[in-house]
């Protein structure tokens, strides 16, 4: 990569940064590279400048002295991650972290909100081999799931559209579609029964649901998370 | 086009003149919230508190990250002489109802007392809730009719999800509830679509319901007075802020343990075996179960960690545990 080609590449990252799409060595990389050029420094405060504006933000992000700062304390602040293992922290190290959590928070908790619930829709569509091929038999296909993923408006976004959701009415009818555990193996070579896992996951989120439904201040409202067959 | 040389820049130092007034509009209003605004405090205590004491009849939907259905339940609850009630009703697919009866009304878990900011009345080494979370309040919504406050709530650390919660202002029910993940992504989300706060309670009470699953009450001991540790197991490393609230033995064999910060939970379940244990990570929803083998005593045991907390959480404490 040639030097002149390195910030444009790195503005890429920034952006992709931003639309919160950039992988944990992108972010890594954006990192070093605001602490060695203050170009790139320039463009990231220039985007996230860019970005407030364009959502509207009230925040006082767009602070000179915040800004400044901001990329040093989000390093800081990640430096201090790691060495963040022991249960009893100091309060220093939660102070800085407080700082760059709650913009990253307030930035990407907008971001959700402007993109609405469209997760659900796409993790579904990614997971579920039904519905694609459903989708693919219909006059129209889902666009591509890249792309509705940055979509700002995409509870609106065309992936479900009437003809699917008549063809998904069968829904009720299958609820294992419902109580399916997805299961990552911590090595790849397991086989292990998707059924078996998905019964003894759910059969302890029950019980777990008894713990959240009185410990976690909401109510019974956990219980919704339980899923009961009639073989219990 | 002299004259619009001189019009642009004018225009732009308009726009940046009323941006600014905007920001210190809004830092303004940061510094010193209006005298109306409940505080935090007052927020969470109603939230944990007073809904436990109050007839209501209502119903919610529900969706989470893993499916794109929506669910739709009802709640029943009701206090009759000092002892809640609650019927949890599933209003899709085959009819069930979850029944949880004969809590004390005055029954304050673990997860009150930490909510309500009594810790420091138990333990001595605990954090405040706002080492673990920044809450704030956001204004006001209306939902099922009525009008709520919205809570945001960001943690702290990588170790637990953030919130969106909107709290009913007369009756501190939770109305709307997302659940945050690391990258701002919403896990679940709850919302109430009609509530009924005078129901007519031999009507619930008369209800025919097929299908019941009765649910645990004080599943975690009331009114906790000092912090206990588990017994027979021992959990090296949990994340901060979170405590020990109960432990149980199931009838599937399993020990579990109880742990909460007041507004996230999880659970660990513990269990020896003979049969090949599957390691790795099973989610559903908003759900996560950190699956591993232990070996204690040359006996293969089965540990999971189950809640609503990011992977990195589950598996340092999973990791952590050892036989005693």
């Amino acid at each position: 990569m040639s030097e002149q080609n390195r910030p444009q590449t790195l503005a890429e990252s920034i952006s992709a940064l931003m639309d919160n799409q950039a992988a944990e060595l992108e972010l890594q990389r954006i990192l070093k590279a605001t602490e060695q050029d203050a170009d790139v420094k320039a463009i990231w405060s220039r985007y996230q400048i860019a970005g407030a504006v364009l959502r509207g933000d009230k925040t006082p992000v767009l602070s000179p002295s915040v800004m400044s700062d901001f990329s040093a304390r989000l390093s800081a602040a990640i430096d201090a991650e790691e060495t963040f293992t022991e249960p009893t922290i100091n309060v220093e190290k939660s102070k800085t972290q407080q700082g760059w959590f709650y913009q990253l928070g307030r930035v990407a908790l907008v971001a959700s909100v402007a993109g609405g619930m469209v997760l659900g829709v796409n993790q579904f569509n990614s997971t579920s081999p039904d519905i694609s091929q459903i989708a693919s038999n219909v006059v129209t296909a889902p666009a591509p799931v890249e792309s509705t993923v940055s979509l700002p408006s995409g509870i609106n976004s065309p992936l479900i559209n009437t003809r699917n959701v008549a063809l998904q009415t069968g829904y009720e009818t299958r609820p294992q579609e419902n109580r399916r555990v997805m299961f990552q193996p911590l090595q790849a070579t397991t086989v292990v029964s998707d059924e078996e896992v998905s019964r003894y996951v759910n059969q302890m989120i029950k019980a777990h649901s008894d713990n959240a439904a009185m410990n976690s201040g909401q109510g019974v409202l956990p219980y919704a998370r339980v899923i009961i067959t009639d073989e219990e | 086009m002299a004259r619009i040389s001189l019009w642009l820049p004018s225009l732009v130092l308009a726009v940046i003149t009323a941006t600014q007034v905007q920001i210190s509009y809004a830092q303004e209003n940061l510094s010193s919230p209006p005298k109306s605004l409940p505080s935090v405090q007052t927020l969470l205590k109603k939230m944990s508190q007073d809904a436990a004491h109050i007839n209501y009849r209502g119903s919610f939907t529900y969706q989470n990250q893993t499916s794109i259905e929506l669910q739709s339940f009802r709640v029943e609850h009701w206090v009759e002489n000092g002892v809640e009630h609650d019927r949890f009703l599933f209003l899709n697919g085959p009819e069930r109802v979850i029944v949880r009866d004969g809590q004390p009304v005055d029954c304050k878990a673990m997860g009150d007392e930490l909510l309500q900011g009594r810790i420091s009345l138990i333990g001595k080494a605990l954090v405040d809730m706002d080492d673990l979370y920044q809450f704030e309040i956001r204004g006001q919504e209306r939902i099922a009719g009525r009008l709520a406050r919205m809570l945001q709530v960001i943690p702290k650390d990588p170790y637990r999800y953030g919130y969106f919660l909107s709290i009913d202002e007369d009756t501190g029910l939770v109305l709307k509830s997302w659940l945050i993940d690391e990258n701002a992504h919403p896990l679940e989300r709850y919302q109430f679509i009609s509530l009924d706060l005078n129901p007519d309670i031999n009507q619930l009470k008369a209800q025919v319901l097929s299908h019941q699953h009765k649910a645990v009450a004080d599943v975690t001991p009331c009114n906790p007075k000092e912090l206990t540790k588990p017994s027979g197991w021992q959990v090296a490393w949990i994340p901060q802020g979170f405590v020990f609230a109960g432990q149980r033995n199931l009838s599937s064999g399993q020990t579990m343990l109880m742990y909460t910060d007041g507004l996230t939970t999880f659970s660990i379940f513990i269990e020896a075996t003979n049969a090949f244990v599957p390691e790795g990570v099973g989610r559903r929803g908003a759900t996560l179960a950190y699956m591993s083998r232990l070996l204690v005593k040359d006996v293969v045991h089965r540990i999971s960690v189950v809640g609503e907390i990011p992977v990195a959480a589950a598996a340092k404490i999973a990791q952590n545990i050892t036989g005693q």
